[in-house]
C-alpha cells in the first residue's frame, strides 16, 4: 500500500493524515484550537466495491462497510504482489538447480569434493524453495483476516442499528434501511471455542448415512 | 484431471492452484462465486470442485446445491473459514464430499483430494 492509498483510507475515514514532526502539530495545533468543532470531513468518493457488496448510503454507517471493503482490496491486491515476488524466487531457484545439473554433467567438475559442494548448493536450493511455498501457505491469513473483519464491521452494524432504535432517531422504514452487505451478512470465521474437528463430524456424518 | 475452484479471495485460489500444481494437478478452472463457479461447470470437463462457502452472489452452500441438482457424482471439496459442527453438516448434507477447515496445510488438500478421488 503507498502513501496515498493510506491518505486516502484515512481521509474517508475522516481524519487527516497526521503531519509529521513537532512543527507540524504545533501548525495543527494552531490551525484547530482545542475547544474548536472539529471540521466535517470532505466526503469523499467511495472505493469500488467487490460485487454483492454493501451498497449502504453514507451516513448509515456504510461508509465503515466501504473502508473495510477498500482495505481488504488493497490488503488482497499486495497478498499478491508479495506471492508474485515468491513465485519469481521459485522460478529464480528451479533455474539454478537446472544450471548446478548442467554444471555436475561436466567433465571438470567431476572432482568428488566440486561434487559434494554442488550437491550441497542443490541442497540449500531445496530448502529455499520449501520455504518459499510454506511463505505462499501462510498467505491465507490475508483471506481469514479479510472474513474476520466482515465479521466485526456485522457486529458495529448491529450495535449500530440496535443505537439509532433506542434513540429512536433516525429511524427509517425496513425497505429503507440499508441492508448489510450480502457477503458480510454471510460470513463468519467460526468463534474458536464453537470450532469442531472437521474430519470427525464428517466421520460422524458418514457412519450416519451408512447406517441409515 | 480438471479442478474447478470456487472462491471469491484471488490470494486463496491462487494458494490452492499452487498447493494443487505441486500434487500434480495443474489443470484448473477458477470462478470468484458460485454464479462464475457454474458457468465454468457448464462448459464441461470438469472432475471435481473446490469451494469456498462464504461468497458473493452465490454462496458455497447454495452453489453446491445447484450442482448437486444436476450431477450427484462430481466429488466436492469443501475449502472454508466456516468451523462451527452444523456448519459442516449442513454442508454434509448439501452434497460437499469433504470438509477442510481454513488455514490448511498442503498435505490436508492433499490427503482430502486423493481420498476423494480414490
Amino acid at each position: 500500500m503507498d502513501q496515498s492509498e493510506i491518505d486516502a483510507l484515512m481521509k474517508a475515514a475522516g481524519s487527516k493524515a497526521a503531519p509529521k514532526g513537532k512543527k507540524a502539530k504545533a501548525e495543527a495545533e494552531e490551525a484547530v484550537p482545542a475547544s474548536a468543532p472539529a471540521p466535517e470531513p470532505a466526503p469523499v468518493p467511495a472505493p469500488a466495491l467487490k460485487p454483492g457488496a454493501a451498497t449502504v448510503a453514507p451516513g448509515e454507517g456504510g461508509h465503515v462497510i466501504t473502508e473495510i471493503d477498500a482495505v481488504t482490496a488493497v490488503t488482497e491486491r499486495e497478498t499478491n504482489k508479495v506471492m508474485d515476488q515468491l513465485d519469481v524466487i521459485g522460478q529464480l531457484v528451479g533455474r539454478q538447480r537446472d544450471l548446478i545439473t548442467e554444471v555436475m554433467k561436466h567433465p571438470g567438475a567431476q572432482e568428488a569434493n566440486v561434487q559434494e559442494a554442488l550437491h550441497k548448493v542443490m541442497s540449500s536450493g531445496k530448502e529455499i524453495q520449501d520455504k518459499v511455498f510454506e511463505a505462499m501457505d501462510l498467505m491465507q491469513f490475508q483471506d481469514i483476516t479479510r472474513q474476520k473483519l466482515e465479521r466485526i464491521v456485522h457486529h458495529l452494524r448491529q450495535i449500530h442499528d440496535y443505537i439509532v432504535e433506542l434513540l429512536g432517531t433516525g429511524l427509517k422504514s425496513d425497505a429503507e434501511r440499508a441492508s448489510v452487505s450480502r457477503t458480510i451478512h454471510t460470513t463468519g470465521t467460526t468463534p474458536d471455542e464453537r470450532k469442531a474437528h472437521a474430519d470427525s463430524v464428517v466421520e460422524e456424518f458418514l457412519r450416519g448415512q451408512q447406517k441409515g | 484431471m480438471k479442478i474447478l475452484i470456487v472462491d471469491d479471495s484471488s490470494t486463496m485460489r491462487r494458494i490452492i492452484i499452487n498447493t494443487l500444481s505441486r500434487i500434480g494437478y495443474s489443470d484448473v478452472v477458477e470462478g470468484e462465486h458460485g454464479k462464475a463457479g457454474l458457468e465454468k461447470l457448464a462448459q464441461g470437463g470438469i472432475e471435481m470442485i473446490i469451494t469456498d462457502w462464504n461468497m458473493p452472489e452465490m454462496d458455497g452452500l447454495e452453489f453446491v446445491n445447484a450442482v448437486r441438482g444436476q450431477n450427484s457424482s462430481i466429488p466436492i471439496l469443501m475449502v472454508t473459514t466456516n468451523a462451527a459442527k452444523e456448519d459442516i453438516v449442513a454442508a454434509l448434507q448439501a452434497g460437499v464430499n469433504n470438509y477442510v477447515v481454513k488455514p490448511f496445510t498442503p498435505e490436508t488438500l492433499k490427503e482430502k483430494i486423493e481420498s476423494l478421488l480414490g
